[in-house]
């Protein structure tokens, strides 16, 4: 179980070790977020994953030119392997037949492979200096130290304000390139910005999380932020929000329990995000679409049962008769439940009156059944006007559409067929 | 026939374009009044898109040059305007129409510089032109085909500039949208701007332009369109057989060989 005691040392950042290491991975997860946004709307996500493996072999030969392991010559390193990869992906898209998805699954192996290679032989020549170089292929965020820390902390604070003073011109180009470029921008410099940024992004990231996840960092945040908003100031700073919780939780977790690894932590956090993000997301997530879908289910439902008392009452010349419930289901076959239930939700809108086990249509009941009658039959007069569809293959179409068309579609039908008086079956059509 | 002009808004001047070697602009050549509206007119793939970046410095030229109001478009950027086809962005894009609009405001001397309240009055002036001034908070992403063009043209319009190209405009809007963006096109043109308008619908060239440039690959006509749109140049222009222009450039694709014997 979690120790309330870690819980509050945690989070308090009593420990300066902690401290350090926190503040470190917030401020880098949160970078490359921030970054991911842009990769992510200009379509280079698998980009980043192919970035973050040819970083491998960049680490290496930077150790073993120099045989120590400085955060900076190594980072060095890895920034131009990795910068050197986007560059001939971009070549080989441009300049060969191959597609650039190929081109990018190339590169990614390629340099991996030349990466694990130089990797295992360092480890295997006996320098006793090697030992931790693995943290790049898997992370390792436990083992960060100080300096670590103050080089994160520089990238992570410099990539966020590049990204916030180059904010508009960013837009532009990832909404449009074309135009930004035909509106002057000078986007070839824009865009090798926006490459060095997201191969820093990605070599700062790496030593947490690994040549292996950091796409995940890169991408998840902002795919997770695209599902709660339609502006992309606030995708930015919730993509950096999610980035940033997500890594004080990894490290949470490697803090509490000691063998845990940061980094998968750190991503498996994302994940979940993402997932709650797919489900409940407000713009297009799965419970927002099951939402709407029910409410159109009970929407038409009441919307049939108002119009079912409106044919009751067509019938017998009066609308204010009350029915009772066999009388209904003589007139439409509804589900019995589902009957219930629609007629508890009208009269609780006072769209029905219960009298006795019986229920009678309000005048605003009336003036609704009588809406949702005269759409039925106008959009049945339509159909076979406009569509030429034969009269007996309109009432489907007309018993699905009525439930959707809205007032000025409603005006519009009516001007359109010059208010008619009868529908294709010669039935009189209700107006107002 | 081409028809060349004193003055003109736009010169090009033996403008040819390859992709991948293919010639899709073929030594194009003319001149184009000042405050006209233009059509451009010619079948699927030749070359009315390129022709209209590359006007745009958005591909680069093999040979010939572009002239905007007598000077290069780096010298003039500000005073040109371009909408590309609407087709051409991903309208999933998380952005309201009004900023979209904005975009046209962008200073690109100063890239640090946020947008003014004189911009947005701009830009919201814009959108009233168009007729979408109701929908400034809208999603891009909820926009029908005919406000997504409506918006493009907005966009363009913020931009206030004297030589406008758009690339199909017309394309798969609903006839309301149509009207609305002639009708301004129009009333653009009376105050001067040159309009040049790639367009598709054969039915409405007379009604709706000045002047045409007819284009397959090579320029076919450039002329007020009276004197061109006859059924000679649109027969030379859409007729079905591979004409020996044609044949020529998939030769010259097949063999990698260059149209200049100099670059």
């Amino acid at each position: 179980m979690i120790d309330v005691q870690d819980l509050i040392d945690f989070f308090l950042l009593r420990d300066p070790n902690v401290r350090w290491v926190v503040l470190g991975i917030m401020l880098m997860s949160a970078a490359s977020a921030v970054v991911g946004v842009f990769a992510y709307l200009r379509k280079r996500a698998l980009v980043g994953d192919a970035v973050s493996h040819a970083i491998l072999p960049g680490v290496c030969v930077a150790f073993l030119v120099t045989g120590i392991k400085n955060p900076w010559i190594l980072l060095g390193g890895a920034f131009l392997s990795g910068y050197f990869s986007l560059w001939c992906i971009n070549l080989i898209s441009k300049h060969s037949r191959i597609k650039p998805d190929t081109a990018i699954a190339l590169i990614l192996s390629v340099f991996y492979g030349v990466g694990i290679l130089l990797l295992t032989s360092i480890q295997n020549s006996g320098n006793a200096n090697q030992s931790g170089l693995d943290k790049f292929l898997f992370g390792k965020a436990a083992a960060l130290v100080y300096d670590d820390v103050l080089v994160f902390s520089f990238f992570g604070v410099l990539l966020i304000l590049v990204v916030m003073l180059l904010f508009i011109p960013f837009k532009v180009m990832a909404f449009d390139r074309d135009f930004a470029q035909s509106s002057g921008l000078p986007v070839n410099a824009l865009d090798t910005v926006l490459s060095v940024m997201t191969v820093l992004a990605i070599t700062i990231g790496i030593q947490t999380v690994g040549v292996v996840l950091m796409a995940a960092l890169l991408i998840t945040p902002a795919a997770s932020a695209r599902y709660w908003t339609h502006n992309l100031r606030i995708m930015v700073i919730l993509a950096a929000a999610i980035g940033a919780f997500s890594g004080i939780l990894g490290a949470f977790v490697s803090y509490e329990w000691a063998k845990m690894p940061t980094g998968p932590w750190v991503v498996t956090f994302l994940s979940l995000i993402a997932v709650v993000s797919v489900l409940f997301g407000t713009h297009k997530g799965v419970w927002a679409k099951l939402r709407q879908l029910h409410r159109n289910r009970l929407k038409m439902l009441e919307e049939n049962i108002l119009k079912c008392f409106y044919h009751l009452g067509e019938q017998d010349h009066s609308f204010t008769i009350a029915r009772s419930l066999e009388e209904i289901q003589e007139k439409r076959l509804f589900e019995l439940r589902q009957l219930k239930k629609g007629l508890k939700r009208l009269t609780r809108k006072k769209l029905l009156l219960l009298h006795a086990d019986k229920y009678a249509l309000t005048d605003q009941g009336m003036e609704e059944g009588k809406r949702v009658t005269r759409i039925h039959r106008l959009w049945e007069l339509y159909l076979t006007k406009h569509l030429h569809l034969a009269s007996d293959h309109v009432h489907e179409d007309a018993e699905a559409i009525e439930h959707i068309i809205t007032p000025e579609i409603e005006r519009e039908l009516e001007v359109h067929l010059n208010f008619p008086r009868t529908d294709p079956h010669q039935t009189p059509i209700p107006y107002k | 026939m081409i028809q060349q002009v004193e003055n003109p808004a736009l010169e090009l001047h033996n403008v040819t374009v390859t992709y991948s070697q293919k010639p899709v602009l073929w030594n194009i050549d003319y001149t184009l009044p000042a405050g006209k509206l233009v059509g451009v007119i010619g079948p699927n793939g030749s070359g009315k898109t390129t022709m209209i970046k590359s006007i745009m410095g958005l591909i680069a030229l093999n040979s010939g040059y572009v002239k905007i109001f007598n000077k290069n478009l780096s010298e003039l950027r500000h005073r040109v305007s371009y909408v590309p086809q609407r087709g051409s962005v991903d309208w999933d894009f998380p952005a309201s129409v009004l900023d979209i609009v904005l975009m046209g405001r962008l200073k690109t001397h100063n890239l640090f510089k946020r947008f003014s309240k004189e911009d947005k009055e701009i830009a919201l002036e814009c959108l009233k032109k168009v007729k979408m001034d109701h929908f400034i908070k809208r999603q891009i992403s909820e926009l029908s085909g005919g406000q997504q063009q409506r918006v493009f043209l907005a966009r363009s319009l913020a931009q206030e500039a004297d030589l406008y190209l758009m690339d199909e405009p017309f394309a798969g809007v609903d006839a309301a949208t149509e009207n609305a963006i002639i009708e301004l096109l129009k009333e653009m043109r009376t105050q001067g701007k040159t309009i040049l308008v790639v367009h598709h619908d054969l039915q409405t060239v007379r009604e709706y332009f000045d002047w045409l440039l007819m284009l397959n690959t090579r320029l076919v006509a450039s002329g007020t369109t009276e004197q061109v749109f006859t059924p000679n140049f649109l027969y030379e222009t859409y007729g079905g057989k591979l004409s020996i222009l044609a044949q020529v450039g998939e030769l010259v694709k097949e063999k990698s060989h260059p149209l200049r014997e100099k670059f």
